[in-house]
């Protein structure tokens, strides 16, 4: 090989590979980290993009330079020279590669055995995903019930998922964290958070017609106000007044993801429109009490004409304690009246 | 070969007056009876069902679920074969009628009707493939272009969710199912015997069957469009329980689409397997052979023993939903990712089956227009081998989150990123290949260049997937998206482009216009890079996969990716106008217009009816490019015109 080739090689090589790792730092590629494994994961990201890099500008350099160099002339019938390979050569592209990914998989291996590990203090949470809603649930604060996620800043906590239809999957892009939900299992994640804010909770599994209306958010706080906020949660729950207490609970369990109502500030389309509760019941030839009632507990009792069958979850009955569910139907009359 | 072998076609083909014709028309293999016969299957199917369940008194007696399977999608479809003539030879045979072995009425084309009938020669059978292929090619492009009007702004309601969810669900099973693994059937079908010096194919009855039975696997996946509920609409993967049990009547298409395709699948690659090991001219040793060759045997290895798991994926999956079975039912003691397990022990390899035949492609296109040896012939085929091993122990890199035994992982990660070595050892040897050739920048060559640097980002992005915790991240996001079609797309269809170019003189006898063909190649290359290389930026910033609505921040990347899609789209208007008016008025071809030295390029252009007038002896390699005085193999002078000697009467 001529020494000017093997400049010119490695000028295109700089070049290419130049653009590349523009390309790589210009665009902010992942959005804001908020999570202690998420620190980890994007180590290991910009690791592998590395040695990409290097790989794509080697590679490119070599079929840019061949593209330019080796052009035959239009009238040029012969042949090239006759080389059938280079043992050497061979074995070279053979070992190097072989090494870059078994060090790409020692970094990986490490990264996800420290991301899987539990600390001590963890705190525990329920996930409950069903078609196309999210519950959080807080066992160590008598299972209240959230269709927000809230978490405190810097302390670990483990979700434990489960679903009641088809497969979920639980993803929050700012952790880095994403796992599915399967039905008949109980999955786990982990995630440390470390940046107060409030991120989208995304399905991530297509689990059927509105997937992708299935979103919540989880929001980061500090510990105190986290403490705060369970506190006054429960109240809220507990509430003497229906009104507090209904309002609440539609929010907590998911209401809004499909049902429009003004009262909640609901603007959910999948199912029907809560605000014509009293028309609904009418067509239907009940008495609006007991048919709101059994909309929530029995979904497919009646299907208002429109709307497909199956499509609300038929747990709720099990799910919501009788008080709260007293509560909930009150509101519902209340604010759809 | 003589003109008196053929007579009884042209017998056949005779129009006689009177009520023998009409006859004929209605008993003979063709259209007409396939029509009838479907209609008579499918009522038969019918009445299996509604007469097992007025005997077993079960309620109601017309339930849809089971009639439609039944009658529509097993019944219908056989007795559609049945009557176009696919299982006339063998059922005559079975009923002990007298046949001939040496009959070849059914082999060759002289006209275009020839090509819509169960045609035997491997050839016929080739160009039979490739234009169904690229019929539901365009199908499953046109529901891409669908998507992405859903997709241009956030809050678009074009279409409703079940259908947005239906379209990309049939736009990846066609592409998948009805181009990619087809496409390169069709093409191997054309190419493999020539190559091999062979007369036909091993088993050219088999031939014909594999290939009728992919237009009804296209139409049934097309047609769930039109039941209630609309099409199966959980994507390609199909995961239960959604798709087993929760998905209205167009699930169970999907279900038995799968199952035609992958039986076509099934006898292509034994065909393959026993035309390879059995019908090698003399001298063609297995280190000889042609890499495409070599690509098509290790692609029919794949096929033979992956594809009966997805068979078994669907069957199951297709029992939960009809006989309300509990394969994956978690209520009744079913395992849900054991579906996951079984679907991608097929396809992963499935992948392979999807890219080794492109490998097969490049290393004949890039040889030859760079005018040298393939670099490291030995070390090229190893490596197809030993994708073959490694792709059967990397299929749960797919569901690294799916909530699968956790300790699998690592060892999966391993594997995975293992594969890339072999991989990386073909795309270094072709550009060893290029290294001081004399490079042609033909139409083939672009594709070639075009696959090479594509295949070179797709790689590297499954790199960074198959690394756990870049995973965890972006699984089921756009860089998912963007990574499958910079493997399938800028991989497989950028080689099947190569190949139909390549190979076009050949199959029509006529050259193509390479202008348009260069044209074709800039604006696909440069639509499909402005249209998915963005994506990779959507996944990492945490846009998930089939969704119909997404968050407003990712709403101008959308627009621009929607609008680059659709120059993507007209592109392959240029790739159908070139063709058709090619293959109608182009020049007519040389026998051998790239100076290639594998065998197919010794025959003339179209070869004729029995490929070589004497078997021909193979004496070399294949590559001997830039060798003075090599030779692949030594051909008794093939008469140019033998089609048409064989054709007079």
């Amino acid at each position: 090989m001529r020494r000017g080739s093997i400049a010119s090689l490695l000028g295109i090589g700089i070049v290419s590979g130049g653009i590349a790792a523009a390309v790589a730092l210009a665009i902010p590629w992942l959005p804001v980290s908020a999570s202690k494994e998420a620190g980890r994961i994007d180590f290991v990201f910009w690791f592998v993009v590395t040695i990409c890099i290097v790989i794509f500008a080697v590679v490119a350099a070599a079929i840019l330079y061949s593209v330019v160099v080796f052009r035959a002339a239009p009238d040029d019938d012969s042949d090239g020279p006759p080389i059938h390979g280079h043992t050497g050569l061979e074995i070279a592209w053979t070992i190097v590669p072989t090494v870059l990914v078994t060090a790409i998989g020692i970094v990986s291996a490490i990264v996800l055995s420290r991301d899987d590990a539990i600390a001590k203090n963890a705190m525990n949470v329920n996930v409950t995903a069903q078609q196309f809603e999210w519950t959080f649930s807080y066992p160590e604060a008598h299972n209240l019930t959230s269709a927000t996620l809230m978490l405190p800043r810097g302390r670990e906590t483990v979700l434990h998922m489960q679903s009641r239809d088809v497969i979920h999957a639980f993803f929050v892009p700012e952790f880095r964290e994403n796992e599915d939900i399967v039905p008949g299992l109980t999955t786990t994640l982990n995630v440390t958070p470390t940046r107060d804010g409030t991120y989208p909770v995304i399905c991530n599994e297509l689990c059927g017609l509105g997937h992708s209306t299935m979103r919540s958010t989880v929001t980061v706080m500090e510990p105190a106000a986290f403490d705060k906020w369970l506190k006054g949660q429960s109240k809220a729950v507990t509430s003497p007044s229906a009104v507090t207490a209904g309002a609440a609970v539609f929010k907590n369990n998911g209401c809004a993801a499909c049902h429009t109502l003004t009262a909640a500030k609901a603007t959910g389309k999948v199912g029907p429109d809560l605000d014509k509760l009293p028309a609904y019941a009418q067509q239907a030839k009940q008495p609006l009490a007991s048919f709101v009632r059994t909309s929530i507990t029995d979904p497919n009792a009646y299907i208002q004409p429109g709307y497909p069958k199956n499509v609300m979850p038929q747990t709720f009955g099990k799910a919501i304690p009788k008080q709260q569910l007293d509560a909930l139907v009150t509101y519902l009359i209340n604010s759809s009246k | 070969m003589t003109a008196a072998t053929l007579d009884p076609h042209e017998h056949h083909l005779t129009p006689a007056g009177g009520k023998g014709a009409a006859r004929r028309l209605l008993l003979g293999p063709g259209f007409i009876r396939a029509g009838w016969m479907f209609c008579l299957f499918g009522a038969i199917g019918f009445g299996l069902v509604v007469g097992f369940r007025w005997w077993g008194g079960w309620q109601p007696l017309f339930d849809m679920t089971p009639i439609t399977l039944v009658s529509l999608l097993v019944a219908g479809p056989l007795g559609f074969l049945a009557g176009i003539g696919a299982f006339d030879y063998w059922t005559r045979y079975a009923i002990g009628s007298p046949t001939r072995p040496e009959d070849h009425s059914g082999h060759g084309a002289r006209t275009w009707h020839d090509y819509f009938r169960v045609n035997t020669d491997h050839k016929v059978i080739g160009v039979q493939y490739l234009v169904t292929t690229i019929f539901f090619f365009i199908a499953g492009g046109f529901l891409a272009m669908l998507v992405r009007v859903q997709l241009a702004r956030p809050g678009n309601h074009f279409f409703d969710p079940q259908t947005y969810n239906g379209l990309f669900s049939v736009h990846a099973s066609l592409m998948i199912f009805l181009f990619v693994i087809p496409a390169f059937a069709g093409l191997a079908n054309f190419v493999v015997p020539l190559m091999l010096g062979a007369p036909d194919m091993a088993f050219p009855r088999l031939n014909a069957l594999s290939f009728w039975l992919l237009p009804i696997a296209g139409i049934m996946m097309l047609s769930s469009f039109l039941v209630p509920g609309g099409a199966f609409a959980c994507g390609w993967t199909g995961y239960a329980p959604l798709c087993s049990t929760h998905q209205p009547l167009g699930a169970i298409f999907f279900n038995q689409g799968v199952q035609w395709a992958g039986a076509s699948s099934i006898m292509t690659a034994l065909n393959f397997l026993v035309t390879i090991i059995t019908m090698r001219a003399p001298g063609l040793t297995f280190w000889r052979l042609p890499l495409l060759v070599w690509a098509n045997f290790t692609t029919s290895l794949l096929v033979v023993i992956a594809t009966p798991f997805i068979a078994g994926s669907q069957f199951f999956s297709m029992f939960d939903h009809v006989m309300h079975t509990a394969f994956f039912d978690p209520n009744n003691g079913g395992y849900p990712l054991g579906y996951q397990h079984i679907f991608w022990f097929y396809s992963h390899p499935a992948v392979y089956i999807m890219m080794l035949p492109g490998f097969g492609i490049m290393s004949e296109v890039i040889s030859v227009f760079s005018r040298k040896p393939i670099f490291g012939y030995r070390l090229m085929a190893l490596s197809l081998m030993a994708i073959v091993v490694l792709g059967f122990s990397v299929w749960a890199h797919h569901m690294f989150t799916s909530g699968m035994s956790s300790w699998l992982r690592v060892p999966m990660m391993v594997t995975t990123l293992l594969i890339a070595v072999p991989t990386g050892i073909k795309i270094f040897s072709w550009i060893a290949t290029m290294w001081e050739g004399k490079l042609h920048f033909n139409t083939p060559m672009l594709f070639a260049l075009g696959f090479l640097s594509m295949f070179v980002i797709g790689g590297l992005s499954g790199v960074m997937l198959g690394a756990v915790p870049i995973d965890i991240h972006v699984t089921d996001t756009y860089f998912i998206v963007a990574h499958l079609h910079y493997v399938l797309f800028g991989g497989s269809v950028f080689t099947i482009f190569a190949g139909i170019y390549y190979w076009f003189p050949k199959m029509t006898g006529r050259m193509y216009d390479e202008r348009l063909g260069k044209l074709h190649f800039w604006l696909t290359f440069v639509g499909f890079n402005l249209t998915f290389f963005p994506m990779h930026l959507l996944g990492t910033e945490g846009m998930p996969r089939r969704v119909a609505d997404y968050a407003p921040k990712f709403a101008d990347l959308n627009m621009f990716i929607s609008l680059a899609s659709f120059g993507l789209g007209a592109s392959v208007l240029v790739f159908l106008y070139n063709m058709i008016t090619s293959w109608k008025n182009g020049p007519i071809a040389p026998a051998n217009p790239w100076r290639a030295l594998t065998l197919e390029w010794q025959v003339s252009s179209p070869p004729p009816i029995f490929n070589f007038d004497e078997i021909p002896q193979v004496v070399g390699s294949p590559y001997e490019y830039g060798v003075p005085g090599a030779q692949h193999a030594i051909l008794a002078p093939s008469p140019a015109h033998a089609v048409e000697e064989v054709a007079a009467p």
